[in-house]
This record gives structure tokens, C-alpha cells and sequence, in this order.
């Protein structure tokens, strides 16, 4: 199995980090660099951890578990409004960033008021393609009991409920954190970074329980190895895109567009196969985007059987 | 300032009281409100605001802040605190219309068919100002989705009363009951 960590540290002599998790058959997933800092996302066979420990040391780095890389999460609010906005969605979003995991924020079309607030087939189509959603609601009771539950009653993915008022529970999501509700300033104070941390140790109790699934039934390939073979591809190196190619833990989310791109995709070789054998290749609701869902081993080997015996 | 939230939600209402102090605290205008009532109902929807101001201290009189100067056929001003001047300008186009104003340069108004007797009265009250802030904070503050409005307005009392499909006969005489207990408080 990869493990997904992140290396901390100064650019002196950061090729012979990229070679040695090159040549212990791991993936860099992403780089960021500021001045003569830099971190690094990168996976590796998780047996090799002890290797790239010593060369973490050597380098003078740290080294750190990310627990939701190689997510996608999307932090959903009412609307895009100063209501809503910036404070606390884009602090839950900062803090999940913390965590390694890539963060989407997003505001609805009509999710506004009490009984007027509605989320629509397209929208929800959107949401269902990240790992796991936050949906943030407001501080009053009575809508957030009656109301505002029905915007993610559809939501295939995970949901990951923050509001004002105390719950024990609400229906059609997995995990509630309460006491977060409107903000006009940013989530700074010790109770308010507790609810940022609460709300990430829900969404990464999450993802630990969808990769388990996932493990259950293991996909044909990593979606780090898939990352690798897309790097190679000219329209990824030229993207000016922060993230070309974003890993889910099912899968891949590609940034280019599908039309265009859809049968270079297809045709690129992973273990001696294709990877529209072994993946379904989808155009992604976001415009210009590729979604690429790994099939499981399973799923790939009864595939060939049935090839098998129909020639 | 005084703040009181009161309605069917408690925690609500009080997270709502705690937004709004924290709304004016960014706009830095806490000193300008003398008490804020809120009635906060979720349940009908019904969310009334209503805001006492006081009176607005340091209006300045024109003489202070520009000097004039009788010219022939009218009066000269030199405007000598620019932080005045787009606020001066409208007040002379308000009193004398546009075409009796004529703005030369920056600091330099010439006012046609007057002498300077004119500006003895004259103040720049920042009161319109700031009522229009405090109107801003209360739309940054009420639900986005409670688009209907009905407001009561008086001198020194704001009340505006939002509802999300429409307001029941009863919840307006509230409102103005508010608005009557805010204006003697």
C-alpha cells in the first residue's frame, strides 16, 4: 500500500530526495516552494517509510502525516453571499488544506432563507464528484432542523454537517460539528480553532472509513501511479493550473479538457495495460476537467474473464 | 450601547446580538448606536432590527473648513479640509442646485447669486453618513434569504422588519411597537 506524507524543509539538495522516492517506486504529488522552503506531497510504498525517515533527517526536514492527502473535499455553503462568506468556509477549507487535502469552496445557486434555500440536480452532481463535502449552515434552530438538512439529503459522498445551534444528531449526514454557525471575522480565537480541528478530525474519520472500504476490495492501481503516467503528458506539464491532476482516493481528477483529451488519457499504459481498461473516464461537471474512477481488482479481473470467454 | 435580542430562538437570537456588535466593530462605528433591539422569530420567519442612533456630534460649520470670499456676482470657496470636500459640494448642489455651483479646481467652488451671509448657518452633518453605515452594517447583519422588508423611520429610530414569503398583519403592528418603545427609550 502508499502512504501518502509531506516532506518540510530547505531546497539544498532536495533532487536526491526526489531520486530516492523515485527509486523506492514512490510519486511526488506536489511541490511548493517558497524562497529557499519547500514542501512536498509525496507517496510511497508505506514498507519504505524507515528510508525516506533517514534522508528526511540528513536534509535537515521534517517530515509529516498527512492524513487527507490525495483528497478532494468541497466546503459548501448557502450561498456565495458576505453572509456566508468568506468566514468560517474558507477557514474550515484553510484548515482541511492543513491536513494535505486539496479543498474546493462553494456557494449555492438558491440556498438562501428558510424554505426557499434549495439545492439543485446539477449542484449536487458537482458535490457527488469530491471525496467528501462540509456543508455550513447557519445559528438558527428551527431552520437548520426543519430546513436546511434537505440540501444534502441527496448527497452520495460523505457529508460533513457544521452549524450554530447544538445537535445530537441530523439526518443523511455522517458526522455533525456544532457552535460554528455565522462568523464576520476569521476562526482565530482557541474555541473557534477547536471547531476547525473538530471539524477536521470528523472529515478525516471519514475518508479513514471510505479508504477501508476501498481497501475491502483494493483498486487496480494506486491513483498516485495514475498521477504519474498524466505528469508525462505535455497538456498536464504546459497547465497553468495550481493542481493539474488531483488525486481522490478512488481516483484522479484531470484538468484538461475531455473532449480534447479523453483518448490520450485512455490510451496511456499502467502495468502493461490501458488505462480506459482499467479506469472509467468521465468529463467532470467543473468545466475543462477529466474525472477518472479506478476499477477495483475485482472488477478488472471478472472483466477479463468475461473477455476470456467470450473469445 | 445597549443591546437587546430577544425571540423564539434564544441562542439564536444572542448569536445574532454578537454578530452585530462584531459587525460594527469592524466598521468602526459602536459609538454611533445608543441601543439595538432585535426580535428574532425563525419559526414564522420574522427577524425585526431595530436601531436607536445618537445625535451625531461635530457638525462643522462651512467657515471651518473652507474659506470665503465675496467676489463679484458671488462667492468664492477655497476648501481648506479636503476630508470635507465631496460632502461640501453636495451640500452647496443640494442647497443651491447644480447650476449655481461651479466647481474650478479641486479646492476652489464658486457659488453664483449669493454672498457669504449664505454660509453662516451652513453645517456639514455626518449624520446622513453615518446612517447610511449603520443601514449597511443592518444589511450585512439580517438573513440573506429574508428578502421581504417593511421599515419604520424616524429621527434618531431605525426599525426594519424581513420576512421570506410575507408578513402577517400582526407581525407589522409588533414592528411598530418596536419602533414607538425604541423612539421613548
Amino acid at each position: 500500500m502508499f502512504q501518502v506524507l509531506m516532506f518540510d524543509g530547505g531546497v539544498y539538495k532536495i533532487n536526491e530526495f526526489y531520486e530516492l522516492v523515485e527509486d523506492i517506486g514512490g510519486f511526488i504529488i506536489q511541490k511548493t516552494q517558497i524562497q529557499v522552503m519547500i514542501t512536498i506531497t509525496f507517496a510511497i510504498p508505506e514498507e519504505d517509510r524507515p528510508i525516506i525517515e533517514a534522508k528526511t533527517r540528513e536534509l535537515g526536514g521534517k517530515l509529516l502525516d498527512v492524513p487527507l492527502a490525495g483528497t478532494e473535499i468541497v466546503v459548501v455553503g448557502p450561498t456565495l453571499g458576505r453572509h456566508h462568506m468568506p468566514h468560517p468556509i474558507c477557514d474550515i477549507a484553510e484548515n482541511l488544506r492543513r491536513y494535505g487535502a486539496i479543498t474546493v469552496v462553494m456557494g449555492l445557486a438558491r440556498g438562501k432563507g428558510k424554505e426557499t434555500a434549495q439545492i439543485n440536480a446539477e449542484e449536487r452532481a458537482i458535490i457527488d464528484e469530491y471525496d467528501a463535502a462540509v456543508f455550513v449552515v447557519g445559528n438558527f434552530r428551527d431552520c437548520v432542523e426543519k430546513y436546511k438538512y434537505k440540501l444534502w439529503a441527496d448527497i452520495q459522498v460523505p457529508v460533513v454537517a457544521a452549524c450554530g445551534p447544538e445537535f445530537e444528531s441530523l439526518p443523511n449526514c455522517e458526522a455533525i460539528v456544532c457552535g460554528i454557525g455565522r462568523k464576520v471575522e476569521r476562526m482565530r480565537r482557541p474555541e473557534e480553532i477547536q471547531k476547525l480541528e473538530e471539524v477536521a478530525d470528523k472529515v478525516q474519520s471519514i475518508i479513514k472509513d471510505k479508504r477501508r472500504d476501498v481497501d475491502l476490495d483494493p483498486l487496480f492501481v494506486h491513483p498516485a501511479e495514475i498521477k504519474d503516467r498524466l505528469d508525462d503528458l505535455e497538456a498536464i506539464q504546459d497547465n497553468l493550473r495550481p493542481a493539474p491532476v488531483v488525486l481522490h482516493v478512488d481516483g484522479v481528477r484531470a484538468k484538461v479538457p475531455y473532449e480534447q483529451f479523453k483518448d490520450k488519457i485512455a490510451d496511456l499504459e499502467i502495468y502493461g495495460r490501458k488505462l480506459g481498461d482499467i479506469a472509467v473516464i468521465t468529463p467532470s461537471r467543473m468545466e475543462g476537467s477529466v474525472l477518472i474512477k479506478i476499477k477495483t481488482r475485482s472488477q478488472v479481473e471478472s472483466e477479463d474473464l468475461a473477455r476470456a470467454g467470450k473469445a | 450601547m445597549e443591546i437587546i435580542a430577544e425571540g423564539t430562538d434564544k441562542e439564536g437570537a444572542e448569536s445574532y446580538a454578537q454578530i452585530f456588535e462584531h459587525i460594527l466593530l469592524e466598521m468602526g462605528i459602536t459609538t454611533v448606536l445608543d441601543k439595538v433591539y432585535m426580535l428574532v422569530r425563525p419559526s414564522d420567519p420574522l427577524f425585526v432590527i431595530s436601531v436607536k442612533m445618537r445625535k451625531a456630534s461635530g457638525a462643522k460649520p462651512v467657515n471651518e473648513i473652507a474659506e470665503l470670499e465675496d467676489k463679484e456676482g458671488g462667492v468664492m470657496i477655497n476648501i481648506t479640509d479636503e476630508n470635507y470636500a465631496p460632502r461640501l459640494l453636495a451640500l452647496l448642489w443640494k442647497t443651491f442646485g447644480r447650476d449655481r455651483v461651479e466647481q474650478l479646481t479641486r479646492y476652489e467652488v464658486y457659488v453664483t447669486g449669493v454672498n457669504r451671509t449664505a454660509f453662516w448657518d451652513m453645517t456639514i452633518d455626518p449624520e446622513e453618513e453615518l446612517r447610511a453605515q449603520v443601514l449597511d452594517a443592518i444589511w450585512k447583519l439580517v438573513p440573506e434569504g429574508l428578502k421581504i422588508r417593511h421599515t419604520y423611520s424616524s429621527s434618531d429610530v431605525l426599525t426594519i422588519a424581513n420576512t421570506e414569503h410575507g408578513f402577517q398583519p400582526d407581525w407589522l403592528i409588533k414592528t411598530e411597537e418596536i419602533h414607538h418603545n425604541m423612539e421613548g427609550a
